[in-house]
C-alpha cells in the first residue's frame, strides 16, 4: 500500500527537519520552506495533509491554506503555530477552512495522532472520487432548517430575510429552546453567538457537531478570545467566525457559501468525516455536553424510530 | 474650592442673637448692661433703630468715655448716640465665610474691641464675634487642606499606576516576544527527543534480535533450524526499518537540539542581562552592550514589522548607570520606530563619543511626527494612539530616565521620510549620584529635576 504524502510548510528548517523525522515511518514527507514551492507541490502531487506554519516572509499560513483549499481541495489543512493573535485564528477558519489548529509547541504524540486522523480522511476522501467543493444537483437538495441562537432577534430576521421561504428559520433566545430545538430534530445550520445569557453555549456547539457532522456551524460574535476561537475549530469545527456587528450583504455572502457545503458533505460518511471533531477537553464543558448527548441519544432515537 | 454647602460654610452659623439697643439709651443704662451677666462675654452692644444697625458700643470706648473726670454726671443722661462708633461692621447672614472672614479682618480695628454685626436682609439678626470666625475659617482651611492633600494621594496613586501600567504594557510585550523565541527552538528540541526515544526503542529491538541469533550462533547445542528461523526474523526486522538511514538523520536532529537549547540559553541570559536592574541598579557599562541587549529583547517586534536595523557602534567608554532603566529607553524607543515603520522600514542606531560624552542616535525611516506633535512627545499622556493601545507615558519615563543620568535626549522629525532621536549621556560618573538612579519609577509629572 501506498504511504499518505504530507507536506510540512514552515520558515525554520530545523522544525521542518524535525517534523519530518516523527513521520519518518508511516509517510511520504514533503518540506519546504518556501510557501510557493508548496502551491507547486499541491498541484503536482496528491498530498493527503498539509501542515503549515502561520508567519512566514511570503505568504501567512492561513493565506497558503486557503489556495490549498482551491488547489486541492481534498488535501486536509493542519495550521501549526506559535502565535495566537485573533486575526490569523479568524482568517484560518474563514479562509483556511482548517481541520486543526496547532499550537507550538506541540506535543508530539497528539500531532502524530491528528495528522494520522487527518491523512486517513483524505484517503478515504480520494477513493470516493468526489471532490467535497462540488456542487449537487437541485434535486438532491434538503430541506433546509436553520437554528439561530442568540438574544438579539435581528439575527434571526436577517438570516430571515435573506433566505426568504428557502429555509425554515428558527429563533432561540435561551440555551434551553435551542437545546430543546436540536433534540427534535436535524438542523442544517447553526448561527450562533457564543454567549446567551451571559453565559457560554459553546458546549451545544461542540455536541452537536459532535452528534451530527453535517451540521454546518456558523459563529457571529463580538467576543474576541483566541484560545476560545481555537477550540471551537478543533471541537465545533465551526465553518464561519464572523464578527458582530455584522453587514447583511456579509452575512448573505456567507450563509449562501455554507448552505452549498451543506450540501456538498450530503450524506456521505466520508466526505462528513472532513469536519470530524476532536473531544472537548474542559472538564466543565465535556459534563454540559454530555449530559446534552445523553438527551440527544435518547430523544432523537426514539423520533426516528417514530419516523420510520 | 472652598465647601460652601456645609454648616461651616456661611456664618449664620456664628449669630449670637444678642439683643439690641436703641440709639437713644443712655450712657447710664449702657453702664449696667455691660455689668449685666447677659452681656458678660461680649465686646461692643449693637445700636440698633427701627431694625437697621447703625451703630456698636465696645467696652473699651464706652470704659474711655465713662471713666473720665465728671463723664458720669455730665454725660449719664446723654444718649449713646452721641459716643457709638458708626457705621458699624455689619454682614449679611447668608455670607460666605471666607468672603465675610476677608471683609472683617480688612475693616475691623486694632486692637480688637467690637464685634461685628449680621444681619438679614438689612435688618439685625445678632452679633458674631470675631473670635468664632477665624475659629470657623481654621477649621475650614484645615478641612480644605485635608481635601487637597486627599486628592493628591489619589492623583499620586493613579499617577503610579499608570507608570506601573506603561511598565506592564511593554513588559508584555516583551514577555510576548520572548514567548514565541522560544517557542520555535523548543518546539523542534522537544520534538527530537520524542523522536530519538523512539529510535532508540527500535534500536533496542534490532540489538536484541541480533544478540539472540548470536547467541544461537555460539551454541553449539542450537540445531541449524532454529538460528536460520533467527536470522530470517532478523534480516526482516533490517529490511522493515531504514535504521542507518534513520540514524544519519538522527545526528542531524541532534545538532538542531544542541543548537535549539543554546538559542534557548541566549534568550533567558538576555532577559537575565535586560532585567538586571532587579540586582544591581547602576555599574559601569558599555551603552553599546545596552543597545544589543535591547535589540535582542525586541527582536520579535522588529522582525514582525520586517525592520532592517543597521549599526554603527563606536567604541564607548563605560559610564556609570543604571543598564536596565537604559534598556527600557532603548527598548521604548526601537518599538516606536518599528511601530511607525509600515513594513520594510530601517532602523540606523549610531553610538559614538564626543565632546565628554556618549551620542547616541536611532534614526528611522517611518512615517514621521507631524510637527504640531513634536513638541509634546516628551509631555506625560501624549500619545496619538488609539485609546488602550498606549498609555503615552513611554516617552516621558524615557525622557526622565535620561535626566536622571544628567543626560539629555531630542528629537527631529521629517513627516513621511523618518524621525531621529538624539541621546547625550555624560561621561562623568561623578554628576550622577546611584541612589538618585535607585529611586523608583521616575515621575512623569516633573520634567525639571533639581539636583
Amino acid at each position: 500500500m501506498n504511504k499518505p504524502t504530507i507536506l510540512l510548510v514552515d520558515d525554520e528548517e530545523r522544525i521542518l527537519r524535525s517534523l519530518q523525522m516523527l513521520f519518518f515511518t508511516g509517510y511520504n514527507v514533503r518540506i519546504t520552506t518556501d510557501a510557493h514551492e508548496a502551491i507547486r507541490i499541491l498541484r503536482d502531487e496528491q498530498v493527503h495533509v498539509i501542515v503549515s506554519d502561520q508567519r512566514m516572509p511570503i505568504m501567512q499560513g492561513s493565506e497558503l491554506l486557503r489556495v490549498a483549499r482551491e488547489t486541492s481541495p481534498a488535501t486536509m489543512r493542519i495550521l501549526l503555530t506559535g502565535y495566537s493573535d485573533m486575526e490569523a485564528s479568524i482568517a484560518s477558519v474563514n479562509e483556511g477552512e482548517v481541520f486543526r489548529y496547532l499550537l507550538k509547541p506541540w506535543n508530539a504524540v497528539d500531532v502524530k495522532e491528528v495528522v494520522a486522523q487527518a491523512a486517513a480522511i483524505a484517503t478515504s476522501t480520494f477513493a470516493t472520487q468526489q471532490s467535497p467543493i462540488a456542487a449537487v444537483i437541485e434535486t438532491d437538495k434538503q430541506k433546509l432548517r436553520i437554528l439561530v441562537m442568540d438574544n438579539d432577534q435581528s439575527t434571526a430576521s436577517a438570516v430571515e430575510e435573506i433566505l426568504q421561504h428557502r429555509a425554515e428559520v428558527i429563533w432561540s433566545q435561551n440555551e434551553q429552546h435551542a437545546m430543546d430545538i436540536l433534540a427534535k430534530q436535524d438542523v442544517s445550520l447553526v448561527v450562533a453567538d457564543l454567549t446567551m445569557d451571559g453565559k457560554s453555549v459553546s458546549y451545544i456547539l461542540k455536541t452537536v457537531k459532535q452528534f451530527n457532522p453535517q451540521t454546518q456551524i456558523i459563529v457571529l460574535t463580538s467576543f474576541n478570545d483566541t484560545s476560545r476561537l481555537v477550540e471551537l475549530i478543533n471541537q465545533a469545527q465551526i465553518i464561519r467566525y464572523l464578527p458582530k456587528p455584522i453587514r447583511n450583504n456579509i452575512l448573505a455572502r456567507n450563509l449562501e457559501f455554507v448552505i452549498e457545503r451543506f450540501h456538498a458533505l450530503g450524506n456521505t460518511p466520508a466526505l462528513q468525516n472532513r469536519q470530524s471533531v476532536e473531544a472537548i477537553k474542559d472538564p466543565q464543558e465535556k459534563q454540559l455536553s454530555g449530559s446534552f448527548m445523553s438527551m440527544l441519544n435518547r430523544l432523537r432515537s426514539r423520533s426516528s424510530l417514530t419516523q420510520n | 474650592m472652598l465647601n460652601d454647602s456645609n454648616a461651616l460654610g456661611g456664618i449664620a452659623a456664628l449669630i449670637k442673637p444678642i439683643e439690641c439697643i436703641s440709639p437713644e439709651i443712655t450712657l447710664e443704662s449702657v453702664a449696667e448692661l455691660f455689668s449685666d451677666i447677659a452681656y458678660s462675654n461680649v465686646l461692643s452692644l449693637p445700636v440698633v433703630e427701627n431694625g437697621v444697625p447703625v451703630g456698636v458700643i465696645s467696652r473699651y470706648r464706652f470704659i474711655d468715655v465713662y471713666l473720665k473726670k465728671y463723664s458720669r454726671e455730665l454725660n449719664g443722661k446723654r444718649p449713646i448716640r452721641l459716643f457709638m462708633s458708626s457705621p458699624p461692621l455689619v454682614v449679611a447672614h447668608d455670607k460666605p465665610l471666607a468672603e465675610a472672614a476677608q471683609y472683617v479682618a480688612s475693616n475691623m480695628s486694632f486692637p480688637l474691641t467690637e464685634d461685628f454685626i449680621i444681619t438679614e436682609n438689612g435688618q439685625y439678626v445678632g452679633i458674631g464675634f470675631v473670635v468664632d470666625l477665624l475659629t470657623a475659617m481654621e477649621l475650614q482651611m484645615r478641612q480644605n487642606t485635608d481635601d487637597l492633600n486627599q486628592a493628591y494621594s489619589h492623583l499620586k496613586s493613579s499617577q503610579l499606576a499608570l507608570v506601573q501600567s506603561e511598565k506592564m504594557a511593554s513588559l508584555g510585550q516583551m514577555v510576548a516576544g520572548i514567548a514565541h523565541e522560544i517557542n520555535t527552538p523548543l518546539g523542534y528540541v522537544q520534538n527530537n527527543v520524542v523522536v530519538g526515544q523512539d529510535m532508540f526503542n527500535q534500536v533496542g529491538v534490532m540489538i536484541a534480535g541480533y544478540e539472540k541469533l548470536i547467541d544461537n550462533l555460539l551454541d553449539e547445542n542450537v540445531d541449524e533450524e532454529k538460528i536460520s528461523a533467527q536470522m530470517q526474523q532478523v534480516a526482516a526486522l533490517r529490511a522493515n526499518s531504514s535504521l542507518v538511514e534513520m540514524l544519519q538523520a538522527m545526528q542531524g536532529l541532534f545538532a538542531d537540539t544542541i543548537y535549539g537549547v543554546g538559542e534557548i540559553s541566549e534568550l533567558v541570559l538576555n532577559l537575565k542581562d535586560f532585567s538586571r536592574m532587579d540586582t544591581m541598579a547602576t555599574e559601569t557599562v558599555n551603552v553599546n552592550e545596552c543597545i544589543e541587549s535591547a535589540l535582542n529583547i525586541g527582536r520579535n517586534v522588529l522582525k514582525k514589522y520586517g525592520v532592517e536595523v543597521i549599526r554603527d557602534l563606536g567604541d564607548l567608554p563605560g559610564i556609570t548607570c543604571s543598564p536596565s532603566q537604559l534598556n527600557q529607553v532603548f527598548l521604548n524607543l526601537f518599538t516606536n520606530a518599528a511601530q511607525a515603520m509600515e513594513g520594510n522600514g530601517r532602523l540606523t542606531i549610531k553610538t559614538w563619543h564626543a565632546n565628554r560624552g556618549i551620542q547616541i542616535s536611532i534614526a528611522d525611516t517611518g512615517k514621521g511626527i507631524a510637527s504640531e506633535h513634536l513638541a509634546r512627545i516628551f509631555d506625560p499622556f501624549f500619545t496619538t494612539k488609539p485609546v488602550g493601545e498606549g498609555t503615552g507615558l513611554g516617552l516621558a519615563i524615557s525622557h526622565q530616565i535620561i535626566q536622571k543620568h544628567g543626560g539629555d535626549i531630542s528629537v527631529e522629525s521629517h513627516p513621511g521620510s523618518g524621525t531621529r532621536f538624539h541621546i547625550h549621556l555624560p561621561v562623568a560618573s561623578s554628576a550622577i549620584k546611584p541612589d538618585q538612579l535607585l529611586s523608583e519609577t521616575p515621575h512623569p509629572s516633573q520634567h525639571e529635576e533639581t539636583v
